[in-house]
């Protein structure tokens, strides 16, 4: 019965670390500098990107206002990851979110919303 | 030497490279949201601190040291506080301070660990949040405990269905259950009432050990457990839940939140189940459980205005179960053996808050009226019992020259009608209860301090006089000390709180009199936090002592043929070690265990012996993971149960004990946008108690006993089930 358990148990695990490790050729990873303030903002970036198609997921570090994206490259482009991460109202390196995007965020993801 | 000199001076520097917090401190009042000038924030371990500026913008310094504790706090608001480590430097913080005048809701916007104790509570609480009752799907309170080592839930006869809790060993009956701060499971809905509260409809729950505060009541004897259910103001605007488990039982679940102006925002829940399979896993010619049809629905609204505040709520829940003999059908008779359950409740409440001239002080009333209605059959036994009841319970909240002492001053009145028959048995009481209290609190910088007492006039016993102390001392930043004293009581209802026990041929012999049960608890906590790989851990071990001064003691070993209920005043007490490890070897993966040792003791059978069916040795391991993307939730628990005692009557002293046995549960949940889907299974090891039900063969013979129930009677089970939730949108300001 406990060996049984133990086995379950374990094959529980692995099902959880095979996860995100499935042939990691496919996939790239990038960090790209962004326009994040405050725990919204990490909220709307992380949920917009982890339900675009080929993006594996999505961090995003606030102290540093980077996202760690890692994609499949058959799905998508760094280029498209950028845009995904503009159409949410942020801008990604180079690419600076349109401003129709930026007016849908709430106050205090607007730029200097945490200076008010 | 001037070279080396330099290169210190240099290492010195980087050493000391300032890292800073930044944040903005926002004010939620019943006029909405604004900046808060003038908040302090403080550095609790180093002592350093500042004020938010006219814009409620801050900036400090963190010191070398870290973690340390950054507690914030403003006049007319409520204090908070949060934990900041390496990894918040150079961070900006949004925090929210609550308006005192709220009703004392949860407070820190900031994300939590799912399973949190508390570090600025003075009592030793456990947070249960939303992600940590997600771990267990399924479907009412008893399950919510299911991920937590304090609280044992426990089937309580093999025919019912009905399952019970336990802290420190001591029956649920001894643990005072409030909703939102009104005490809430009691009386006659010490049986079945732990099932009467769907689990969609809370939003948290909070777990005290030992005695709680006194501004709420006498009856925390060995904990105190506060739930919070979802609030007008925040809920999902949509919300349903379904779920569908192998063993036949269906759940429907909506609830739905809805602003009607700035000031009024109702609340609607509604809750359907079913239990249709008829499931005999163990062979024994019972169903495992019962079958039949609950249905729940609860009504809530939130006045917020300048000067007062208001909740308001009516609840009304009826459920009707039928188990026993495989086969039964309560509208035939047919001789078999049958178990059925009625039981119906409506209740109302509110909570009125008003706001004094002087912003710290203000005065709440609550309000709560109750009536309810069981019916029992367990073959030919029956009980019905009913029960109506008020409570008004008025607290001044003020303080003391300033923040650092704060005092809440209060007057309560319970009534109580409640009334019971079991065969020729019966108990009527009708009760009056008016009591007074007070709980003065001094904040310090290290030490907190929460001492009171309430006294109360009962029209049958009279006085009862219960003190009440807590102690929170910070020995280190990362170390928390607490220490809690302090008296409860209650006046029993020796047939309601046993009813399972009428699973069982064994006669009832009723006690010659019946007096309150009054306990003292005496214990302590210990709470670690450390880092390991970089994350957080933390350690706990605490110890709690309960002893009765007086308790209606169930005595099982006395007779074989009976079950004999008697007021004891002898030696009766708990012993309860816990430790908890909790650690995240991972990232998002976290890693929790725990160890629990009960030693229950009171004289039973003419000796003083440990309590029956309580496992002396208890451990726990629950392992979660989240995806980084967020997008699937794993979730395993295994808890071993040690050996416990069983009723024995064996003149030769040979004592009987049950099997140890694990309970392995899992659950995965995947989530997609505003949809979950959820997958688990409970029992997976599938243990199964052998021989659950004495004499099942037989059951209106002398020996028929339903009642001897250790372990699981039912084997495997999986469900699965879905969530949908439109969230309210965010303010735009």
């Amino acid at each position: 019965m406990i060996m049984k358990t133990i086995v379950l148990m374990i094959s529980l695990i692995l099902c959880n670390l095979s996860f995100g490790q499935k042939a990691p050729k496919k996939y790239e990873t990038a960090v790209i500098k962004t326009s994040s303030q405050c725990g919204d903002c990490k909220k709307r970036i992380e949920d917009g990107l982890n339900y675009t198609k080929g993006i594996k997921f999505a961090e995003l570090n606030l102290e540093e206002n980077t996202v760690s994206v890692k994609y499949q490259v058959s799905k998508i482009t760094l280029e498209g990851v950028k845009k995904a991460l503009n159409a949410i109202g942020y801008d990604a390196d180079e690419l600076k979110a349109p401003e129709e995007a930026v007016k849908k965020l709430p106050a205090c993801c607007q730029p200097g919303g945490m200076e008010k | 030497m001037k070279s080396t000199l330099f290169i210190l001076f240099c290492l010195f520097c980087i050493n000391n490279h300032f890292a800073q917090v930044k944040g903005i401190v926002f004010g939620y009042s019943e006029s909405g949201r604004e900046p808060l000038k003038l908040a302090k924030i403080k550095l609790l371990n180093k002592g350093t601190g500042t004020t938010s500026n006219e814009e409620g913008r801050f900036e400090l310094l963190l010191p070398k040291k870290l973690p340390d504790t950054l507690v914030i706090s403003a006049t007319g608001f409520i204090t908070d506080s949060l934990i900041v480590t390496e990894s918040d430097r150079f961070i900006s913080l949004e925090i929210r301070l609550y308006s005192n005048k709220l009703l004392p809701d949860l407070v820190i916007s900031y994300k939590k660990a799912s399973h949190s104790i508390s570090r600025l509570k003075t009592l030793h609480v456990e947070e249960l949040t939303s992600g940590e009752l997600r771990k267990a799907a399924c479907c009412n309170l008893s399950e919510s405990f299911e991920t937590n080592a304090s609280v044992d839930v426990n089937i309580t006869d093999a025919v019912s269905g009905a399952k019970k809790i336990q802290m420190m060993g001591l029956d649920g009956v001894y643990t005072q259950i409030q909703m939102e701060n009104i005490p809430y499971l009691r009386g006659l809905e010490s049986a079945f009432g732990l099932n009467s509260l769907p689990g969609t409809w809370i939003e948290s729950i909070q777990i005290t050990k030992g005695t709680g505060n006194v501004v709420n009541g006498f009856e925390s004897m060995a904990g105190l457990i506060n739930l919070e259910l979802k609030k007008p103001t925040e809920m999902e605007k949509l919300y349903l839940n379904g779920y569908l488990s192998a063993f036949g039982r269906t759940e429907l679940n909506v609830n739905a939140g809805q602003l009607i102006s700035k000031k009024w925002s109702t609340g609607t829940f509604a809750h359907a189940s079913g239990m249709f399979g008829d499931m005999d896993n163990n062979n024994d010619g019972f169903r495992d459980v019962p079958k039949g049809n609950n249905l729940a629905i609860f009504n809530r609204w939130a006045f917020q205005g300048k000067k007062m505040e208001a909740q308001m709520g009516i609840n009304g829940y009826w459920d009707q179960k039928f188990g026993g003999q495989n086969g039964y059908n309560p509208n035939i008779n047919d001789g078999k053996y049958g178990v059925n359950i009625d039981s119906k409740h409506i209740d109302a409440f509110a909570k009125t808050g008003f706001f004094l001239k002087k912003e710290s002080n203000s005065i709440g009333v609550v309000y709560h009226a109750k009536y309810q209605e069981i019916d029992a059959k367990f073959g030919n036994r029956f009980f019905n019992g009913s029960e109506s009841r008020a409570l008004i319970n008025a607290i001044y909240d003020g303080i003391i020259s300033n923040y650092d002492h704060k005092i809440k001053i209060g007057a309560s009145a319970l009534y109580t009608n409640i009334n019971q028959y079991t065969g020729t048995l019966k108990a009527l009481r009708t009760e009056y209860i008016p009591g007074i209290f007070s709980e003065y609190t001094y904040t310090g910088m290290r030490l907190t301090t929460v001492g009171g007492f309430r006294l109360d006039y009962h029209n049958l016993y009279g006085f009862q006089f219960s003190p009440r102390i807590h102690l929170k001392y910070l020995i280190t930043q990362q170390t928390d000390l607490r220490l809690t004293a302090g008296k409860g009581w209650r006046v029993p209802n020796y047939m309601i709180d046993n009813i399972s026990l009428l699973a069982s041929s064994k006669t009832w012999i009723e006690p010659q009199k019946i007096v309150p049960e009054v306990s003292w608890n005496f214990g302590g906590s210990l709470v670690q936090y450390f880092e390991w790989w970089n994350r957080k851990a933390s350690i706990t071990l605490d110890f709690y002592h309960t002893f009765f001064e007086n308790q209606l003691i169930v005595d099982r070993d006395e007779s074989g043929t009976a079950v004999v209920f008697k007021n004891y005043s002898g030696t009766s007490f708990s012993n309860s070690i816990q430790t908890e490890l909790s650690f995240e070897p991972f990232r998002n993966f976290e890693i929790r265990l725990a160890y629990k040792y009960l030693d229950v003791k009171a004289e039973f059978g003419g000796k003083l012996q440990q309590q029956v069916m309580i496992p002396k040795q208890r451990g726990f391991i629950n392992l979660g993971y989240i995806t980084r993307n967020k997008r699937w939730e794993y979730n395993t628990t295994l808890s071993v149960f040690g050996k416990s005692r069983l009723p024995g009557y064996d003149t030769s002293g040979l004592i009987a004990y049950s099997e140890v046995y694990p309970m392995l549960n899992a659950q995965i949940t995947y989530v997609y946008k505003r949809w979950d889907f959820y997958i688990g299974g409970e029992n997976l090891n599938n243990f199964k108690q052998r021989n659950a039900i004495v004499s099942a063969n037989n059951p209106f013979g002398p020996s028929f006993d339903a009642t001897e129930i250790w372990g699981p009677v039912m084997g495997i089970n999986v469900y699965a089930g879905f969530r949908f939730a439109i969230n309210r949108k965010k303010d735009k300001n």
